[in-house]
């Protein structure tokens, strides 16, 4: 069965880079890529673009949900977790578009809308898998680190949060990613970012400005995917790996 | 010293968790707290360190409230153990045990020389494990640690909640008589929650005996099996009580309380040594590995036979004896 599964695996993995090299022998021998090496200027201003919206969003949403997420999993506040929570779940049920539309009506038509929708967005998963990275912490653990003359702030940040650290980069990793595809939709918003290619795409039927901007976004995606597994990996305390395989084994 | 003065603990809803419970642990001496279930014996014990609130009466360490005293500060000078040691999983075997000296800013040499101090009381090689994360130990070996850790500040009180509680058999007698062992040596003055009446008599100096929140018998293990005060006691260490007690005693309590002649005639006769307990030697006779026991103190004399016949005779003389 395992072998199975394993020789499974390499087809599929086969077939699928066969599939994705296929697609880029066809698009560079079609020029679907050629906005890319035609205007080089304005593609890595657009990628700029792209990549500010992302990244600020991204940071000022870290700024607030972590410590968000800290706040409510204090015992004292607890009670106002449900109402928190429910709140980023608001800005993550109204569907993207609708999010810009309104951000558009708070800032009006730029950049600044962009990011403040996308801020919006990335609350809820970094909030969300803060709390569950704070609560996964073993409550005996805790016990003894207050039995022992630990303060609050010591058994947060010796213990707490070194034990959560995991769930906190996924949930911003989470976050990112979902943001790298929604802020294709900045165009929409007049912020610019690789939208622009892909819009304009769709509307003059032409594929070479809809790849050259979706490609490139989605190997974003992946690239940023990538660099936060292993910030996880590389941050992960080393006794917190062994622990969990541990459990797995 | 740790004294309980008529400390009381009410939920709401007027639920007593402790009831008017009075009570001393002398210094140097291991008490445990022992019950069933929801007898409030944990609660108890994590009152004294202030981890639950008192409702009234007072807890004095050392002769002063723990509540007037600072929290943080008074934790730092008591030695907490949990049944599941607690261990943080994120730091080292040195982070964790220097956890209490670290925040009490012990400098550096002095940290080392306490680690390997407790490494070698514990039996673990210090350099060996120094570097290493808990989650690569055996269950015995993060318990073992949780204790030292305990240790680390050289606190004079010590509060253990079930420490060998959640280890297999084997491992959980082993502990207890490396930590007897270590008791021996540190002298610590020790409230230790225990749900195993045979752990008890075995650690215990002095044993609390819980029901509902209430005293029940506080005394030491052969009074308590020897004497039950009412039903309940009888009942909880239970109808082998008599064989219990038996643990009490070692072959050399035996034979100093007769005068027995050394035994020549040696055929096929099995020895037993000065410091077996009583109750190995009765199983040995029931399961008649021999019909007498020569008994043999450490120097290999010979100190006379032990038989039914004879122990029966002291378990008259020293158990029922004393309540005539």
């Amino acid at each position: 069965m395992d072998t199975f599964n394993k020789r499974t695996a390499l087809v599929v993995k086969i077939l699928l880079w066969t599939a994705i090299a296929a697609f880029f022998i066809w698009g560079f021998s079609q020029g679907m890529f050629r906005q890319i090496y035609e205007q080089p200027g304005l593609f890595l201003e657009l990628l700029g673009e792209h990549v500010l919206i992302i990244f600020a969003s991204g940071f000022a949403a870290v700024l607030i949900a972590v410590p968000l997420g800290i706040f409510v999993t204090r015992p004292a506040f607890r009670r106002t977790e449900w109402f928190i929570v429910t709140v980023a779940n608001l800005g993550q049920t109204i569907p993207s578009l609708a999010v810009l539309a309104l951000a558009m009506g708070v800032l009006g038509i730029g950049v600044e809308a962009a990011i403040l929708a996308l801020f919006v967005y990335s609350l809820l998963p970094i909030l969300q898998n803060t709390i569950a990275g704070l609560d996964s912490v073993d409550e005996n653990t805790k016990d003894a680190a207050r039995g022992m003359g630990l303060t609050n702030l010591q058994i947060l940040w010796k213990v707490e949060l070194p034990n959560a650290v995991v769930s906190i980069i996924a949930g911003i990793r989470t976050a990112l990613v979902i943001n790298i595809g929604t802020a294709a939709l900045a165009y929409l918003v007049g912020a610019g970012g690789l939208g622009v290619w892909i819009f304009t795409g769709i509307r003059l039927f032409d594929n070479s400005y809809l790849i050259s901007g979706a490609v490139p976004v989605t190997l974003l995606a992946i690239a940023v995917d990538l660099l936060f597994r292993y910030l996880e990996r590389v941050l992960t305390p080393k006794g917190l790996i062994l622990a969990r395989e541990a459990n797995e084994a | 010293m740790i004294q309980f003065d008529n400390v009381n603990k009410v939920y709401e809803g007027d639920v007593k968790a402790i009831n008017n419970v009075d009570l001393t642990v002398p210094d140097g001496e291991m008490v445990i707290l022992i019950g069933p279930s929801g007898c409030g014996k944990t609660t108890l014990l994590r009152m004294v360190n202030q981890l639950e609130t008192i409702s009234s009466g007072s807890i004095l360490l050392n002769g002063e409230d723990v509540t007037t005293l600072d929290k943080i500060e008074m934790r730092r000078k008591i030695g907490y153990v949990i049944q599941s040691n607690g261990l943080f999983p994120n730091m080292t075997i040195e982070q964790n045990m220097m956890i209490v000296p670290q925040l009490l800013g012990w400098d550096r040499a002095k940290k080392r020389d306490r680690f390997n101090y407790l490494m070698d009381l514990i039996g673990l090689n210090p350099d060996e494990f120094k570097k290493r994360f808990p989650h690569e130990l055996s269950g015995g070996q993060q318990q073992r640690i949780g204790v030292a850790r305990a240790l680390a500040a050289d606190p004079p009180v010590m509060l253990m909640d079930e420490p060998f509680g959640a280890l297999d058999p084997i491992i959980r007698a082993r502990l207890q008589e490396e930590f007897l062992q270590i008791q021996r040596e540190v002298k610590k003055t020790i409230l230790f929650v225990s749900h195993d009446i045979d752990e008890a008599v075995k650690m215990g100096d002095k044993i609390v005996l819980l029901r509902d929140g209430e005293v029940m018998q506080y005394d030491t293990p052969a009074e308590i099996l020897n004497h039950p005060k009412n039903e309940f006691v009888n009942e909880f260490v239970g109808s082998d009580r008599v064989l219990k007690s038996m643990s009490l005693y070692t072959v050399k309590d035996l034979y100093k309380a007769f005068t027995l002649k050394p035994n020549f005639e040696s055929k096929d006769i099995r020895t037993i040594n000065e410091d077996t307990s009583l109750r190995v030697a009765i199983s040995m006779i029931l399961n008649q590995e021999a019909d007498q026991l020569v008994i043999e103190d450490n120097e290999g004399n010979n100190h006379g036979s032990l038989t039914m016949d004879l122990l029966e005779q002291f378990l008259h003389k020293e158990i029922k004896g004393q309540e005539g």
